[in-house]
Formats: structure tokens, sequence, C-alpha cells
């Protein structure tokens, strides 16, 4: 009985030493809060030209634009792999026939020879 | 004397400045410049915004919007040993993540090869089981990727995809004993809230040996830095697995499956492979290696309060220090050069938070000649292994450790 009652003192103490230092929350915060946040999207089109559109419909559905912009600059070549990756690994929905399209417009816009 | 800003003038020469007089200057440009609201690291396409639009978030530096692809700035690791939630880096693969969790409704199954299965909420979780804690360094397997000569596709980071936090949490073990595992049981899969997009694209799942997952060590946490993780992080649990890269760090932990065949999932059969080979080393073009999963992480230092362009005062004894980890070991020995690498002197080392945490050093230096000096830091970890001498390389731009150096003009 003496044990619960001292549980149940400390636990009050807890309590109140929580509410006093916002900085130092107890962790007990992690199963009693709901966390609502929203996540910026960041740019949702690729830079215009040709070719954009396709990227525009097939890439942005999973990342936004700015992985490829910072890529190094790679060839076409390169280029055409990283588009093949992402159709048959992660199921980018993109034609066949227009993955060399989609990479000659990504070596434009961040390509090298 | 650890933690004095002031003790180096960080007389960072402007970019701009030193592309104008590019001809007349005897160093090169400056590791990192910075303007009000963006960052340019020394690599093509290098320019960052420095974003503070992410929730729960400080200035960070941007990799990717969706997902997020976040990086600490580097100046972060100098006011600290522990990097704060709000500038520690974020990572995720897929982007279907959710922005809303409630911790009282949250559940984490454990399941498969065990004699009970488990549904654990966040208050069960943390009262059934000893809470324990640990500082440890989270870092990416492509961390510094960006530095990568021949470059290589992939997140491309500078040196900030790492972070030290104190994790707080209970023992994975504990929780399996608790479930029973059976006999046969071979590995433990892990899988958080984060979906991909497309359903077809492969969840990211990852999985460690049983014996591993089963160390001790190895735990779920539910504290960073002493508070609920932020939600880039892994709100509400996150594995903790000391020692090792980060992609095994999985977040929104809610699965937890016991399995009896070894896992050939795309992210531990495909993705995060490296060279067997010494440093994951190989030579560009180099076809036919045998590869194997990304494991545990290699001894890393670097200057935090000096950079490439950083002046120095002549006849002056200065501080200059920065941070080291051991990766899958604790720190032995931190070797400071003033001469490019032909002498080195033991720096010395700051409080020991443990054998997995970032550990602070320092040295004094005294330029006695006026001119540039080449910087060099070097951790030796506790099994022996140092950072090497030259660069690594492979397709997936991982585990780089190459020894780190600063290029800084006394006058």
């Amino acid at each position: 009985m003496k044990t619960d009652a001292a549980a149940i003192f400390l636990a009050v103490i807890t309590c109140v030493a929580s509410m006093d230092a916002e900085a130092a929350k107890p962790l007990s915060n992690a199963s009693t809060q709901t966390v609502d946040v929203s996540v910026p999207v960041g740019r949702t089109s690729f830079p215009p030209g040709p070719g954009s559109e396709l990227a525009d419909a097939h890439c942005v559905i999973c990342h936004s634009p700015g992985m490829v912009l910072r890529q190094p600059p790679l060839s076409f070549d390169e280029w055409k792999a990283e588009v093949n990756k992402m159709r048959s690994v992660y199921a980018a929905p993109i034609p066949a026939d227009k993955i060399e399209e989609v990479a000659r417009y990504l070596s434009t816009i961040n390509g090298k020879p | 004397m650890m933690n004095d800003p002031c003790d180096i003038k960080r007389r960072h020469v402007l970019q701009s400045l030193a592309a104008a007089s590019a001809g007349c200057l005897a160093v090169g440009l400056p590791k990192v410049t910075q303007a009000a609201d963006a960052i340019t690291l020394p690599f093509d396409n290098g320019l960052r915004e420095l974003t503070t639009a992410f929730p729960q978030k400080g200035g960070m530096l941007l990799v990717r919007s969706r997902p997020p692809l976040l990086e600490t700035p580097f100046s972060v690791f100098d006011e600290g040993v522990f990097t704060p939630n709000d500038r520690f880096y974020v990572r995720w693969h897929l982007a279907s993540i959710p922005t809303r969790i409630d911790g009282r409704t949250f559940r984490v199954k454990v399941r498969g090869s065990v004699s009970r299965e488990l549904d654990l909420g966040l208050e069960e979780l943390s009262t059934k089981f000893e809470r324990v804690e640990m500082a440890a360094v989270n870092q990416c397997a492509g961390n510094s990727r960006g530095f990568f000569t021949p470059r290589v596709a992939g997140g491309e980071w500078g040196n900030g995809a790492m972070g030290n936090a104190l994790w707080t949490g209970v023992r994975l073990r504990d929780i399996l004993d608790h479930a029973g595992v059976k006999r046969g049981a071979v590995q433990v899969r892990f899988n958080g809230l984060d979906t991909g997009v497309i359903p077809d694209t492969p969840d990211f799942i990852k999985t460690l040996t049983l014996d591993h997952a089963r160390d001790g060590e190895v735990m779920v946490a539910f504290g960073m830095n002493g508070k609920p993780l932020p939600l880039l992080n892994g709100y509400p649990l996150r594995l903790v697995v000391p020692g090792w890269y980060s992609t095994y760090w999985m977040k929104m932990l809610n699965d937890i499956e016991v399995i009896d065949t070894p896992d050939t999932n795309y992210w531990m059969a495909k993705a995060y492979q490296i060279p067997d080979t010494p440093h994951a080393n190989v030579s560009p073009g180099q076809t036919g290696i045998k590869t194997l999963p990304i494991s545990g992480m290699v001894p890393r230092s670097f200057f935090t309060n000096v950079s490439d362009g950083s002046v120095l005062d002549l006849n002056r004894a200065q501080t200059v220090r920065g941070i080291a980890f051991g990766g899958n070991s604790g720190v032995r020995d931190v070797l400071v050069s003033h001469d490019s690498g032909v002498t080195w002197t033991s720096a010395r080392l700051g409080r020991d938070f443990g054998k997995y945490s970032f550990r602070r050093w320092e040295t004094q230096f005294v330029p006695q000649r006026a001119g540039q000096y080449v910087l060099k830091v070097k951790a030796i970890n506790t099994d022996g292994t140092a950072q090497p001498d030259t660069p690594n390389w492979n397709p997936g731009g991982y585990m780089r450790n190459v020894i780190e150096t600063a290029t800084v003009i006394a006058a």
C-alpha cells in the first residue's frame, strides 16, 4: 500500500515538473500527443522544354523535380539508365517508347557529353 | 573550453570575391560558401537552399522536397556533441508519408515466427519493458556522396547527412523475448508507415539477423534528445541500430516480423549493396564484383571550426576543433596534422558519451609562418581501424570516410 502511494506521488511530481518546463517535455508525451503537420511538396513541374510534359506526368508522381536538378550532370546513356531503373525497379509508368525522349529531356536540363 | 566560438576568426573569402580575383589567390575556393539563404557545396549542382519550410525543423539544406531529403548545415556540428532534433538531417525513400499520427492509437505489431504475436501501443511499449538510453550516431550510407569522383547518382549530400542523438527507448531483445522467438527463426524484418505512391513500388523494408536484433543494443526508440522524435525523423518509433548505417534505422516503425528464411526483398538484396572489397572500394567501371548489404559504419572525423579558406592569426595559439566517431566501435585516437600529413599529433578528446556517439576533439595550433597550411584530421577507432589516406569509390556512393583536409591561411 505504501509503495502504491509512493508511486502515485512520484507520478504526480513528474507530471507537475513536466508542466513547469516546456523544454523538458516528458517522453510520455510521445504516447499521448497527436502530431499533425504539413510537409511542403516543393516545385511540381520540370523546367519547360521538349519532353518536360513527359517528366511532369511520370516522374513527379513519386518525387519532386529537384532530385533531378541536383544530380550531377549525366550523359544521355546515364540518364537512360536512370529512367530504366525508375521504370523497372520503382514501377514508374513511363511507356517503353518514351524512355529515350525522357532521357533526352533530362540530358538537356542536366546533361554532359 | 570545447565550445569557444570565437577562437578562430572565420574570415572566409566569399566566392564572389574569390572569383573576381581568382588570378591572384594562392588558395582554391573556400570549401563552402554561404549566402543568407543558400549554401553552395563544392561540387556540380551543389547549390542548396537553406529552408525553414519543413515541420519541426529549423534551417536545413534542401536536397529534395518530396520525399524530403534535408541536410544538416555543417556549422551545426560545431555547436555541440548532440545534434538538435530540429537540425537533424532527414531522409525518406518513398513519398507516401503520414503527416498526422495520433500517439494514443498508434500500434506496432510483432508477428511471424513467434509464440505470441504482439500488438503494442506506445504507452504499453514504453512501460512494459526496461527503459534504456544510448548516444549514437545516425549516418546515411550515402553521406558525402557529392564528393565522389567521378560523381555518382543518388542523394547528393555534402557531409551533413549524419547526426548524433541521445536515444531513449526499449531493447528490441526484450520485445522479441516477450513475443517468444520460435526455433528456426533467422532474421527480423522491419517496416514503417511510409509507402510508395505507386502500388508496385517496393515498400521500404529492412532486415537484421536474429542475433543482431537480439544483441541488447538494438533499440526501439521513442525519445530523441529527451523529446519525442520529430515526425520527419520517424515519430513515434524508430529502430536504433548503433554503429550501423541509417538505412536500418526504420522510421515510423509499426511492424516487426520474425522470419525463418533470409529476406530477399529489394531493399536488402538489390539496394544498399556495397562491393565486398576493402573500404568498399572499386575502380569506376569495374564489373563482376561480388556485393553484399551495407552494414557497420567506419570511423570519421571532421573539422568544425575551420574549413578551406579559413584565416588564422599568425603567432597566436588558436583552437582547432571538431568531431569524430568510431563507426561500429569507439574512438581510440584523433590525430591532427598541420603539414599535410607529414607529422601527426593526438588531439585532446572531449567527454565520452559512449562508443557510438560523436566525440569532440580539439588541438592548439600556433602558425609560426605566414601562408597556407594544409590541416588534416584522422580518427582511429577502438578496433584499430583508421580513416584511409585516399577516398574510396563505388557505384552507390557509399561509406566515404577519407581523411578530411582543411586548407587554411595564417596571416
